[in-house]
């Protein structure tokens, strides 16, 4: 191995030289006894990246800044406070006190509502009466420009009924259906 | 003397919002003023037939201007968006409510719909349909205590005349 020792100084090229020649005889306890030394030709590289180790110490106090703080239950609530809180009367669902009975047909009903089952019977009547209305129209967008009376089995149409339309329904006249 | 109108407060608006926009809320009480008039009896969700009943008032309200009048003509072709109801309108309806002077529909709660929503629902029809009615008005029972002393009444009344 060739070092070639250019330093001005002349001390400094002595102490170099000193210890250059304690290394070749393996009298430095610090690198391999008897072995060559590591010290090579190397290459030489400056990259802090390889090394990072700025990174590390950085990151732990940004930890203890970006925490957010957030509210938890210290105790657990117990059954009874919770009971409590439960069954509060806020809480229940409200009785009804607006349920009456139909008088026509006896299923329950609200009093400020129509009773569902007497509605289903009006609604499929009107179903019927209008298909027969629609049949006699003939077609879509036919809006007749006279009134509608409907008639059942068995009705003649009457000095009120002049300049209307009949529509016939082939079944007999419902008692809760009067003119 | 309006000094500020707060966006989020709502004390007075009468008019209720439906619907994407002030234009989608008018068109869809216009399709059911249309589905009113032709078919003279709709159920519809309870706010909506609400706000509705007071369109389709003011609406036969114009119609019985009769059918020569300019404006009258103009709601009933914005209003009526299928135009062979527009000759049912002049033709059947405003005289037919020629003798009433206001209130020609009638607004009535029906059980909440059978779907998923359950929502409130509202029977509204035009007084004068031909169809079967929905409620039959009853008198009360001759058994009531007003009714058997109005009875009394009359036939002391009967019996000294």
């Amino acid at each position: 191995v060739l070092v070639l020792i250019r330093s001005p100084l002349p001390r400094l090229r002595a102490l170099l030289q000193r210890c250059w020649g304690q290394l070749e005889r393996g009298f430095w306890p610090g690198v391999f006894g008897g072995q060559s030394p590591p010290w090579g030709p190397a290459l030489a590289v400056q990259s802090p990246a390889l090394v990072p180790q700025g990174i590390n110490d950085a990151e732990a106090p940004s930890l203890l800044e970006s925490v957010v703080w957030m509210a938890a239950p210290k105790q657990r609530r117990t059954i009874e406070v919770n009971r409590c809180r439960r069954r509060n009367p806020s809480k229940l669902i409200e009785i009804k006190r607006n349920i009456d009975v139909c008088p026509e047909c006896g299923n329950l009903k609200q009093k400020h509502v129509l009773c569902g089952y007497c509605y289903a019977k009006v609604k499929e009547e009107t179903r019927l009466i209008r298909m027969e209305i629609y049949k006699k129209e003939g077609g879509p967008l036919k809006a007749p420009t006279v009134e509608t009376v409907v008639l059942y089995e068995g009705e003649k149409p009457t000095e009120k009924d002049e300049g209307k339309q009949i529509i016939e329904r082939a079944r007999k006249r419902p008692s809760w259906f009067v003119q | 003397m309006r000094l500020s109108v707060a966006a989020a407060i709502s004390h007075g608006r009468v008019y209720r919002r439906f619907g994407l926009s002030p234009r989608s809320r008018l068109d869809l009480l216009r399709n059911l003023v249309t589905a009113l008039v032709r078919h003279e009896r709709i159920e519809a969700p309870g706010a909506r037939a609400d706000e509705m009943r007071g369109y389709a008032e003011r609406l036969i309200d114009y119609a019985k201007r009769g059918d020569k009048d300019e404006r009258a003509m103009r709601m009933a072709d914005f209003w009526l968006t299928e135009k062979d109801l527009i000759h049912k309108l002049f033709k059947v309806l405003a005289p037919r409510f020629q003798p009433h002077p206001g209130s020609y529909t009638r607004l009535l709660q029906i059980p909440n719909r059978d779907g998923l929503d359950r929502a409130k629902m509202a029977v509204i029809e035009l007084k004068g349909n031909p169809l079967p009615p929905l409620v039959r008005p009853r008198r009360d029972s001759d058994k009531t205590l007003l009714n058997q002393l109005l009875k009394g009444y009359r036939q002391d009344a009967q019996r000294a005349a």
